[in-house]
């Protein structure tokens, strides 16, 4: 807040700031706050992509998305795919955090191999995991049929409840090292005599766990589930990439909804109108999130 | 822990990290066998001859090298363009006062967890409008609208890290508020900068809705669109020459890694979860 | 001339005032403290003389200039902060060059400039190193050669002695004095500790809540402090402070509180009766014979004396009092003690009351001769 009263340093240093923030303003403003004030705009009409024209319908894109069955079907997908996975993430993330914090035979090698699937790119990792889920030669109906545990090659794909486990697991596989990291970070900061006061007082490893190191992360897993919760629901490339929403709309989230209204049936404004929605459901995350992390701050 | 205790647990936990390392070792053994030995039954865990062939083929006979060149235009540019930036931006918001200035911050933080498919129908009307679509300057535009926010959101945590008094001491020892800047801050924010900076170039590498939707030629189109455009238009799938593919993209990743993991786990613990 | 002046000088932030009505003027040459305890605005104040904070309202003059709208830069002074603020990326020759580097001294100049102050400092072995391969000591001197390297109008040093330990604090206090005696120049210290106040200033402001409760030399300050808060303060073990009556007694104005009954010397003028707070250092408390008697609470023996702590008569005040070594004294037990009425201070009642008697003869003198010198 500007006080009342200015000294003339002052102002000359609120506008030398204002001058360093600019540029930052004005590309904000060209690229995310138009496009977001004209994708609400844009979902009062009927627009057709090819030819872009289009006319106002008013809230018409809204109650229809409503009623139908499709909005609901997505919506429902993109929770159990957002729940699943996220919590994949992050009971798989907390464990290999707590094996990583100890002392590890070439830990950094470790940690590296780790942390490659959340660098990789999501091209790459579809592209590995279709390979790896190829019903004629791979790896993985092979591994499973010499373990005996399926007589005949699985559809892992291309059928139902396969392909959602399937998306879930490829996406925790790639997005569980984000949960390793911000919580080996945060091991790190306990301190030792907590540990050594515990243990005096005849704690077992498993007492210590709960005890101890569970309430000490309980607040960057509130954070870090926030997080990961908001970027799970709007994932597009892998669940595109994977299943395409396939079979028929059983995989299909909202975002890949978005898309194929816009680029694909060539309803503009129907599309703008489920982003719309999507964000109004994200929004409450994100104000939990927003929240969260300025309460931290003095 | 006792001796055997040690190393069962090691062998666990090597087993398990061995485990999600899979697929990534699976890439490299599939991009370097021959396409005879790839279809036999059972499958070989180790390549029983190796074959560069397919990357060969992927560097001569398909438009790997144009993707892989637009890639780096496109990912180098996006880099500059929003480390700089921010950076000013990040100085900005973090050392100076004035009306504004934290609604501002709410502004990149909300905009930092916006979901692109929101932005992207409207963007692609404003390119097309523009008539700079199917271009790879669109895609740096594009790429802007989740980078910068990224980048300030980043970089803002890493300058609240350098000691105000560092600047109070350079204003003091005569230097101008830019002076202290470029003097003290900037050395200081350097590792900060290239965390950032690496951030914003794998993000930018790694994306594929924006390429997907914004550029429909060859001459633009980037590594992530232009591997999954040799997927779809192969009549029967070659699934080495994909996976060399695969290897060739995550190169830039493996030279990161290897030099800079430092860099990488200190940004990742600035942007996400210190807030 | 004053060399520093501030006039009516306030700072809020938002709704909370850090600085209030602050007027001061600090003589060329004068070594002044800004003494209080944590938030009572000292920093602030320093700050904003520095040019890093703004002040709200008033005026800071430097050397009779204006400085309100004055960039650091620009304002001839140099501070050593409390973190020490040294440069991580520059070694201690290019740390100590900064100043200079910045206002345009040539290279060629700087080099010999920047051997001087690291001879004084005995910096000389360690011109190559960084600051982070320095030990806190080793790192005040650097922030001190850095603000010593170029001649300055005013130095501000910002509790420059707060992080180092115990014994190299009491060294490094004497050689600030030494250097503060060779250079002349106006220093401005901000500290929470009173000993460093006492020992090194020519003058010290008190401050709490914003506001100057007395500016004067460091005697006068113990022997006649303005009010309560800097009565109790300032001294080790703090002052007696006794909630009681101010009344008409048979022989003059006498002060009351159970147990206790002392004539009080001359008082300000409009002083009316009512309730009051009686001050009186422990020294002024002498054991063994006396018209008083107390209850022994507890005997803490330094050494070379006794710091011992009574009660007097039934539910009476709590009184601290030092005493030579040597005093068989029990826990417990009942003691003999007498005042020193005639050095008793008197003050109004509440946390900042004002004073209300004449300073004693004694601390009269001391005032009198301390305020010549500047």
């Amino acid at each position: 807040m500007a006080a009342p009263r200015q000294t003339a340093l002052e102002r000359q240093y609120s506008l030398l700031g204002l001058m360093l923030i600019a540029p930052t303003v004005l590309v904000f403003c060209a690229v995310i706050v138009y496009p977001l004030v004209s994708a609400i705009y844009l979902s009062l009409f009927s627009v057709f992509t090819p030819t872009l024209q289009g006319g106002w319908v008013g809230l018409e894109n809204y109650r229809s998305l409503l009623g139908s069955g499709e909005f609901w079907v997505s919506l429902r997908n993109n929770l159990v795919w957002t729940a699943g996975t996220l919590a994949l993430q992050v009971l798989f993330g907390v464990g290999m955090a707590l094996v990583l914090h100890q002392n590890l035979w070439f830990r950094s090698l470790a940690r590296s191999l780790i942390l490659f699937p959340y660098f990789v790119s999501t091209v790459v990792a579809v592209l590995v995991w279709k390979w790896v889920f190829n019903d004629l030669y791979g790896i993985l109906n092979h591994v499973m049929m010499a373990a005996g545990i399926i007589d005949w090659p699985v559809d892992y794909l291309g059928t139902m409840p396969n392909a959602m486990i399937s998306i879930i697991l490829v996406g925790a596989w790639k997005y569980f090292p984000f949960v390793v990291i911000a919580v080996l970070a945060r091991l790190q900061t306990i301190p030792e005599p907590l540990y050594e006061a515990a243990r005096i007082d005849g704690a077992g490893p498993v007492a210590r766990f709960f005890d101890i190191t569970l309430p000490q992360l309980r607040e960057v897993l509130v954070v870090i589930v926030l997080l990961r919760a908001i970027w799970d629901f709007k994932e597009f490339d892998l669940i595109y990439l994977m299943t395409g929403g396939g079979p028929v709309i059983a995989t299909q989230t909202l975002p890949l909804l978005v898309y194929k209204e816009a680029f694909a049936l060539n309803r503009m404004g129907m599309a703008a109108a489920y982003a719309v929605v999507m964000m109004a459901i994200m929004l409450v995350f994100m104000v939990l999130y927003i929240r969260r992390t300025r309460e931290r701050r003095p | 822990m006792t001796a055997i205790r040690r190393v069962l647990f090691n062998l666990f936990a090597w087993t398990v990290v061995l485990a999600v390392a899979f697929p990534l070792f699976w890439m490299i053994v599939t991009s370097v066998k021959p396409q005879s030995e790839l279809f036999r039954r059972p499958p070989t865990f180790l390549p029983e001859t190796v074959t560069f062939e397919h990357y060969w083929t992927l560097l001569t006979r398909t438009g790997f090298l144009d993707y892989f060149r637009n890639s780096v235009i496109l990912s180098v540019a996006t880099t500059l363009t929003v480390v700089a930036i921010a950076t000013l931006g990040a100085y900005s918001l973090v050392r100076f006062r004035y009306r504004g200035r934290e609604s501002l911050a709410f502004l990149v933080l909300f905009t930092y967890l916006l979901p692109s498919v929101v932005l992207i129908i409207p963007l692609y009307l404003m390119l097309v409008t523009l008539g700079v679509s199917n271009t790879i300057f669109s895609l740096v535009i594009a790429y802007t609208t989740f980078a910068l926010p990224y980048a300030l959101w980043l970089l803002r945590s890493f300058m609240a890290g350098i000691p105000e008094d560092l600047e109070s001491a350079a204003l003091v020892d005569g230097a101008s508020r830019m002076g202290a800047f470029r003097d003290i801050i900037l050395p200081q924010l350097l590792p900060g900068i290239i965390s950032t900076a690496l951030f914003t170039f794998i993000l930018s590498w790694n994306e594929y809705l924006y390429a997907l939707v914004l550029v429909n030629s060859d001459a633009a189109r980037p590594l992530t669109t232009g591997v999954m455009s040799m997927l779809i238009s192969a009549f029967n799938i070659e699934w080495s020459l994909l996976m060399a593919a695969s290897v060739m993209m995550s190169v830039p990743l493996i030279v990161a890694f290897a030099f800079l993991q430092s860099y990488l786990t200190s940004g990742f613990g600035a942007g996400g979860v210190k807030g | 001339m004053a060399d520093v002046e501030f006039r009516k000088v306030r700072k809020a932030w938002g709704a909370v005032v850090a600085v209030d009505d602050l007027d001061l003027a600090i003589e060329a040459g004068e070594f002044v403290s800004l003494l209080g305890p944590s938030g009572c605005g000292k920093t602030t104040t320093l700050r904003m003389l520095a040019g890093l904070d703004f002040p709200s309202a008033g005026e800071i003059l430097i050397g009779g200039r204006r400085v309100n709208d004055l960039p650091p830069a620009q304002r001839d002074i140099a501070m050593v902060f409390q973190s020490y603020a040294l440069y991580p990326h520059m070694t201690v020759a290019e740390n100590i060059a900064y100043p200079l580097k910045k206002r345009g001294v040539p290279r060629g100049e700087r080099g010999p400039r920047v051997a001087k102050v690291a001879e004084m400092l005995q910096l000389g072995p360690l011109l190559d190193r960084r600051p982070r391969q320095l030990s806190g000591g080793q790192q005040q001197r650097v922030a001190l050669g850095r603000a010593l390297v170029r001649d300055p109008r005013v130095f501000l040093l910002d509790e420059p002695l707060s992080n180092l330990d115990a014994k190299l604090r009491g060294h490094m206090r004497a050689e600030l004095v030494e250097l503060h005696r060779r250079l002349g120049r106006t220093m401005v210290y901000v500290t929470h500790d009173q000993l460093e106040a006492m020992t090194m200033s020519d003058r010290i402001a008190i401050l709490e809540g914003g506001r100057l409760q007395q500016f004067a030399p460091p005697q006068a300050v113990y022997a006649a402090p303005a009010n309560r808060f800097v009565a109790g303060f300032i001294g080790t073990p703090s002052m007696n402070l006794i909630d009681g009556e101010l009344a008409a007694g048979p022989a003059g104005p006498e002060f009351r509180a159970p147990g206790l009954a002392l004539a009080v010397g001359p008082l300000a003028a409009g002083t009316q009766p009512g309730p009051a707070c009686l001050g009186l250092r422990p020294e002024h408390l002498s054991f063994g014979t006396g018209p008083l008697a107390g209850t022994v609470q507890l005997v803490e023996e330094t050494g070379h004396e006794a710091i011992i702590a009574v009660t007097l008569g039934e539910g009476g005040p709590r009184l601290v009092g030092r005493s030579p070594a040597g005093l068989a004294l029990r826990v417990g037990g009942q003691v003999r003690l007498a005042l020193n009425g005639p050095a008793a201070h008197l003050f109004a009642p509440g946390p900042t009351g004002r004073r209300l008697n004449a300073p004693s003869p004694s601390g009269a003198v001391a005032a009198a001769a301390a305020g010549d010198q500047p």
